[in-house]
């Protein structure tokens, strides 16, 4: 009894608090019909808003493999003063609100902060542009790649890079061969909770991009912009392109879970 | 064709790990280096590896100075406890891969890689487990499997970390001899580091008795003192003395 009253909240949760709005999401964007849903879309602003979101993305995640890798195998395969804080400092995205992370890229590099008024002296400017976005959007996702390679390296592979190393691999060949094979799945995983969190960002986003209208609006960005102007179906619809960029991760994610850690592991 | 080892030290922190260890290997020697965990011996077979350096002394091959050549450049073929197969390679992948990373000026031709990997697993008898991956294998067969990989760089030096303690007391007494065969066949020195007084007793050439971070005694096993009695508690003759 307990049981089945159990199982029924959940089922009753899950259907009002998390299917009933992407439903209702899309039910809203087509309620004046698939004419007006495409005229929604394919408005020049929201078009430019969906290639603003993709460039960021692109730009981030290759930024975030590289370190996230880096980072997680310092963590993971050395031991050296500091170790503790920089995994601390890799993890403050998470504890930080978005929002005031925004702000405080906006106070050190916006014109008037340290590194901002020198750049600015040269004419560069950071903020309130696609460099303030991509800033801004690597440090709230830096730590997804970090937290799904480091307990993958953690608990594999050191002998098999040993002997790797004394069948003559050098470094790189070790790294490529050996390491990058076993953590692959760890990484996809990161890169796609990356890929989700850099696109749908927007508290630190609508801080250090100035909400620019066609110049510096991502998705989320345009989506609050539309709604506010009682563009509704302009709104939804917008939405309904980023619920779809969110199901396809969602749906990428499966496919790794699936497919995912070897069945061929040491037993 | 001697390796020679000579005044080895090392510590991890304030531990003592090394406190001067000499050896000597004859050419096609088997040495086992017997003690109890804490004794030194893994951290020796490393340090001869060349995944870890001392802080002190000196290791020579055949007069050439080997203690600062990285592992890779030492042709020195290594079995590890655990094994350490490539998971995601099969077993030929895995047999190959030090044929595979060399320079592309020493490495062989795909068909010959081909022909040596199946020559060895024809000497490891398992000539039809080519493409299986390790964790289709059974403990013995994935042991075997990494000494033929050891052996595919045809090593100067074979070096083993208790390769038979995960194994079944069954499948250990006759690897045992197989690994003999195998390295009388090859004709290659190996060094045989282990817990176990009797696998050293049935194996080696010489057994190299070492007890916090010294050796205390390295005859052939018919001369040690110790036969049978005190060896395999090594701790105790420290405790005596």
């Amino acid at each position: 009894m307990v049981r089945k009253l159990l199982i029924g909240l959940a089922v009753f949760f899950v259907g009002f608090v998390v299917l009933l709005p992407v439903i209702s999401i899309f039910n809203r964007a087509f309620a004046d019909g698939l004419g007006a849903y495409w005229t929604a879309v394919s408005d020049p602003e929201t078009v430019f808003a969906i290639r603003l979101t993709i460039i960021t993305a692109l730009i981030v995640l290759p930024i975030n493999v590289v370190f996230g890798i880096a980072a997680a195998w310092a963590l993971a395969r050395f031991e050296f003063p500091g170790r503790r804080a920089l995994l601390v400092i890799i993890e403050s995205p998470f504890a930080v609100s978005p929002v005031v992370a925004g702000l405080c890229f906006l106070l050190i590099y916006g014109a008037y902060g340290p590194v901002g008024g020198v750049l600015a002296n040269y004419n560069i400017q950071l903020m309130f542009n696609l460099t303030g976005i991509v800033l801004v959007s690597a440090f709230i996702t830096c730590p997804f790649v970090v937290r799904e390679v480091m307990p993958v390296l953690m608990v594999t592979g050191r002998d098999e890079e040993k002997a790797a190393l004394t069948l003559g691999a050098s470094g790189f060949q070790m790294f490529r061969l050996i390491v990058l094979p076993n953590i692959s799945w760890g990484l996809a995983y990161g890169v796609i909770l990356s890929a989700a969190r850099a696109m749908g960002e927007f508290g630190a986003v609508s801080v250090v991009s100035g909400t620019i209208r066609g110049q510096t609006m991502t998705l989320p960005l345009q989506i609050e912009l539309l709604y506010n102007n009682y563009n509704a179906t302009g709104a939804f619809a917008a939405a309904t392109l980023l619920t779809g960029l969110a199901l396809l991760t969602l749906a990428m994610r499966a496919v790794v879970t699936y497919f995912g850690p070897r069945k061929e592991a040491h037993a | 064709m001697t390796f020679q080892i000579r005044d080895i030290e090392k510590s991890f922190g304030d531990t003592e790990v090394l406190k001067g260890v000499s050896l000597d290997i004859a050419p096609g020697e088997f040495v086992a280096l017997l003690g109890p965990s804490g004794s030194g011996k893994t951290t020796l077979l490393n340090i001869i590896a060349g995944l870890l350096f001392p802080e002190k002394g000196t290791l020579h091959f055949d007069g050439e100075d080997v203690t600062l050549t990285p592992a890779g450049k030492r042709r020195f073929g290594m079995v590890f406890q655990s094994y350490a197969l490539f998971r995601h390679m099969t077993v030929e992948q895995n047999i190959a891969f030090g044929l595979r990373v060399m320079d592309r000026g020493s490495r062989p031709s795909k068909g010959e890689i081909a022909d040596r990997v199946s020559e060895l697993l024809e000497m490891i008898e398992l000539p039809r487990l080519g493409d299986r991956y390790p964790a289709q294998l059974s403990g013995g067969q994935r042991q075997r499997v990494a000494m033929a990989r050891a052996l595919a760089i045809n090593p100067r030096l074979l070096l083993m970390d208790e390769p038979f303690s995960a194994l079944d007391a069954q499948v250990r007494v006759s690897l045992r001899n197989s690994v003999r065969e195998l390295q009388q066949k090859v004709g290659v020195s190996a060094i045989l580091v282990t817990h176990d007084q009797a696998e050293a007793f049935s194996l080696a050439d010489r057994i190299a008795v070492m007890d916090q971070g010294r050796i205390v005694e390295y005859d052939r096993p018919e001369n040690l003192k110790q036969f049978g009695q005190e060896v395999p508690q090594p701790r105790q003759l420290m405790g005596a003395a």
